[in-house]
């Protein structure tokens, strides 16, 4: 590992965890959503510099779209005054101290306590290719299966918590063309 | 470097422009738009954008408070000009560029400005409403979208919250109501107008938004009874009831000019700048008094584009539908009430009634304005036809999209000069 | 592969984005001035950099109960992650970071606009500014997956996410060629994340400007630069991506990349005034219901062929 690598590490390192804790000082919820964003990014920084760019550079590109989305939701249908409001985001303080505490100091112990293997191969030029070979050569049938549950949890979901059923849409007889909606959508149906 | 000096000259290099059109200014509009889009000043569709405040059309006392609104949001370097009518138009943006120019007028300005300022501090703390302007109770709310939803008393959630603290900015919150979705969301009340960007002047909106669909809508109208400008769009068919010799012609080229005014607004709202500017320099022509031979050949070219566009049906069909007997029982006539569906039927409709009006450039026969109708209508018991056109919009308006309403609003496109004019004469014969 | 970028090119590839833009804003005043029936002369393409002296120097602005912080981030975000992603973009032979998971780096830049508008709309505490930031997270919703899919069939057609391996991957047809459906979908994609033309949707004049509405100075410089280095730096990406890169014949390679460059910027330019504002709310069923199958149906066909070669 070179010393830029190090110094990135280092700095990526402190600030990650320093916007970890501005989620839980900061007043105001788009502020908050921002800090776990940058915290995450931070993230995804530390793990392209360990040597899993394509993982690392996804990890910015999909949490970028993820808190967005997030800050959407939080902000739209929060019941008290989010976004600018000074607010606090801790629930039950004492219990999640503790168990934070613990948690990190079990995480930490872990680090040393692991007897690591030592590297056996050469590391390979480009990890990109590893990363695709492993999730999607033995473990195949596990990423199929999972990717169809995901999109049946995700549609299921929306169909239940949806306040219109079809027969709202569409008529009695299912047969109302274009569907009754409150505002024409793209394709006219 | 003298940098304050070339601040001022860049900005009066090519000043951006925020148009204010007061009720009764519309032959000024025309010019300042004409004369903006020939000299290359871009025109702002807010203060924040905006070096030069052109207000335009004769002196209306409620509108005050609005425009001082507009100036206090202007940021420096900065100058404010009023054209009463459209023969002062070019002088006035003169006077303007100069008073950008200068850093004495500057120093001057805000010198006033600080002043004013500081009266405003000493009264309750004002909101600066954007070129999304106000009306003239203007609640303090309304720019603010942050101050959320909170009424007390949600104890679930367990969230730790000073009941008694500040709110940002001194600003009240917003209340919650049932949305069209079945939702509780934050109730928004903001107005739209009188001094927005391709608006209908002197119309103000109160719109109450729940995320960024209309909830409700509620019409003012900011016109003084009889103000003082006639009404530029029906001013042949006043004169020809009024006994005055007028040709049909003259009309139809007024109504043409009309449609394509409408039209234009309508592609800005829609998001079609280019063609937006060739309608007004068609409408520009047209009012400029060219044959009908010369401006054929682009309108033509215009019409197709804009008709036959298929992303612009695309996007505007099923938009504020009216169909034809609704229109009639509220008492609309006019292409309107002859389009009878949605915002692509009724802007096809205009374009129809254009190709139809240029053919008749040249008639000489006199106007009869029992038979012919204006640009937005029929006079039915003096009641002028943007009347029924306003009384429509609350209904349309209500459960439509933000950027729907707009379209809506333009698609309808009612001219509240007619309303003063109608007033007036009322006043006259009573 | 390219060649890892000398230390001048830091300076190089930033100055050429800028330049590019500068040219598509130029253009885009001659286009304009043509359309209002003005003159079109040299000065009518300098006319509107008088601006930026402007803006410099305009007075800040100060609205109660605006997030500043929030606020100037958005407006910074959107310009340095444009420049970022002229990183991966190679230029003739020559690139700046020749990353093996180029492709994906463009488009989490990309994908930073998001959270760039997202802010830049909700900094002020204006109603219709906050309005047009949200309309990019709808917009985005619309086209990014469709973009997604297109940038992965160049990808899958060269089987490497390097930007380079991409470009010589072509070998002389060009994939803008066997994957219409991609290139076209991916010049949308472009439009929608500099939001200008059909994708002005944010910035829409029927909301006074949206996310461009309250904003002024340094800040609104900053945003709108930001629109027109993205439409640049999209039209720069075209060129390895679909254009077979800086390959052609007789002359040298960046001449190649440039002459491409210019030609897909000046079709996103005129393509952009010939479409009226698409509303999301169009869009968003358009996009899955209709691009989002046709992209994955593209990304197949480049699949297949390697799958048989």
């Amino acid at each position: 590992m070179s010393t830029t690598d190090l110094v990135l590490l280092g700095v990526l390192g402190v600030l990650a965890p320093a916007c970890g804790v501005l989620v839980f000082t900061l007043d105001s919820m788009a502020r908050v959503t921002f800090a776990l964003l940058a915290s995450l990014c931070c993230v995804g920084g530390v793990v392209t510099v360990l040597g899993l760019p394509y993982l690392g550079v996804v990890i910015v590109l999909m949490m970028v779209m993820e808190m967005l989305i997030m800050a959407v939701f939080m902000i739209a249908y929060m019941m008290n005054p989010a976004g600018l409001m000074p607010m606090s985001m801790l629930h039950n303080k004492g219990g999640s101290l503790v168990v934070s505490a613990v948690v990190f100091a079990a995480l930490v112990a872990g680090i040393f306590a692991v007897p690591w293997p030592g590297r056996t191969g050469v590391r390979p030029k480009d990890t990109t290719f590893q990363a695709g070979t492993a999730l999607m050569g033995d473990q195949m049938l596990t990423m199929v299966t999972l990717g169809f549950v995901l999109l049946a949890t995700m549609v299921g979901a929306t169909v239940l918590a949806t306040h219109r059923g079809r027969y709202d849409r569409f008529g009695d007889d299912l047969d109302q063309r274009p569907a009754k909606d409150p505002a024409g959508a793209g394709v006219g149906r | 470097m003298d940098v304050t000096g070339l601040a001022l000259r860049a900005a009066a290099a090519r000043p951006r422009v925020l148009l204010a059109a007061l009720p009764g200014g519309t032959a000024a509009r025309l010019e300042a738009g004409r004369l903006l889009r020939l000299r290359d000043w871009p025109s702002a569709a807010t203060p924040a954008q905006a070096d030069l405040l052109l207000v335009v059309g004769p002196d209306c006392p409620r509108l005050h408070g609005a425009l001082d609104r507009l100036w206090r949001d202007l940021p420096a370097p900065r100058a404010r000009v009023h054209a009463a009518d459209a023969g002062a138009v070019g002088a006035r943006l003169d006077e303007g560029r100069a008073l950008l120019r200068s850093s004495a007028g500057q120093r001057e300005q805000a010198g006033t400005a600080a002043a004013a300022a500081r009266d405003a501090d000493r009264k309750q703390p004002e909101t600066s409403a954007g070129a999304d302007g106000s009306g003239d109770e203007e609640d303090p709310g309304s720019r603010h979208p942050h101050g959320g939803g909170h009424h007390g008393g949600h104890s679930g959630g367990g969230m730790d919250m000073d009941m008694g603290m500040e709110m940002p900015g001194g600003l009240p919150m917003a209340e919650q109501g049932e949305d069209r979705d079945g939702l509780t969301l934050d109730r928004l009340h903001v107005p739209l107008g009188p001094f927005l960007a391709d608006w209908p002047a002197g119309l103000t909106i109160r719109v109450t938004l729940q995320g960024d669909v209309v909830q409700e809508a509620e019409l003012r109208e900011a016109a003084p009874p009889g103000h003082a400008g006639g009404a530029f769009w029906v001013q042949p068919w006043l004169r020809a009831a009024a006994g005055e010799p007028v040709t049909a012609g003259e009309a139809a080229r007024r109504r043409a000019a009309a449609h394509l005014d409408s039209l234009a607004r309508l592609l800005a709202v829609a998001g079609w700048p280019a063609e937006a500017v060739a309608a007004r320099r068609l409408r520009d022509d047209l009012l400029d008094g060219a044959p009908g031979t010369a401006v054929a050949l682009r309108l033509d070219r215009f019409a197709r584009r804009v008709g036959r566009s298929r992303a612009l049906a695309w996007l505007t069909r099923g938009i504020g539908r009216l169909s034809t007997a609704q229109a009639r029982q509220a008492g609309v006539s006019g292409p309107a009430a002859r389009a009878g569906g949605d915002v692509a039927d009724r802007y096809r409709q205009w374009l129809a009634d254009i190709r139809r009006d240029l053919g008749r450039l040249a008639e000489g026969s006199p106007l009869a304005p029992a038979a012919d109708e204006g640009p937005r209508g029929y006079w039915r018991d003096d009641r002028p036809p943007s009347a029924a056109l306003m009384k429509v919009l609350p209904e349309l308006l209500t459960g439509a999209e933000l950027a729907a309403a707009r379209l809506i609003v333009a698609s309808l496109d009612p001219d509240l000069d007619e309303l003063a004019a109608a007033r007036r004469e009322a006043g006259a014969h009573g | 592969m390219g060649e890892p970028g000398a230390w001048w090119t830091l300076l190089a590839a930033p100055a050429m984005l800028l330049a590019l833009a500068v040219l598509a804003v130029a253009f885009t005043a001659v286009l304009d001035a043509r359309d209002a029936g003005r003159p079109v002369t040299v000065a009518v393409a300098v006319r509107p950099f008088t601006g930026v002296p402007r803006a410099v120097l305009a007075q800040p602005r100060r609205l109660p109960g605006a997030d500043v912080l929030l606020w100037r981030a958005g407006a910074v975000l959107v310009p340095v992650a444009a420049v970022l992603s002229t990183l991966v973009i190679p230029f003739g032979d020559t690139v700046l970071a020749d990353l093996s998971v180029g492709v994906v780096w463009f488009n989490a830049m990309e994908v930073l606009t998001w959270a760039g508008l997202w802010l830049a709309g909700w900094g002020p505490d204006a109603a219709f500014s906050l309005v047009g930031g949200y309309r990019f997270l709808a917009q985005g919703l619309a086209y990014e997956l469709p973009l997604m899919f297109a940038l992965i069939s160049t990808a899958t057609g060269a089987q490497s996410l390097r930007v380079t391996d991409i470009a010589a991957a072509q070998h002389g047809l060009w994939y803008a060629v066997w994957m219409p459906v991609a290139f076209v979908v991916y010049l949308a994609g472009v439009l929608a994340f500099s939001f200008t033309g059909p994708f002005g949707y944010p910035a829409g004049r029927d909301l006074a400007g949206g996310v461009l509405g309250e904003i002024g100075g340094v800040d609104r410089l900053l945003l709108q630069a930001g629109r027109w280095l993205w439409l640049a730096a999209g039209a720069a990406m075209a060129a390895p991506l679909f254009l077979g890169g800086g390959a052609g014949p007789v002359l040298p390679d960046w001449a190649w990349s440039l002459v491409k460059t210019l030609l897909v910027l000046a079709v996103l330019v005129l393509a952009a005034r010939r479409l009226p504002m698409i509303r999301a709310d169009r869009y968003v069923e358009l996009a899955w219901v209709v691009l989002i199958p046709l992209t994955i149906v593209q990304v197949l066909v480049p699949a297949l062929v390697n799958l048989n070669r």
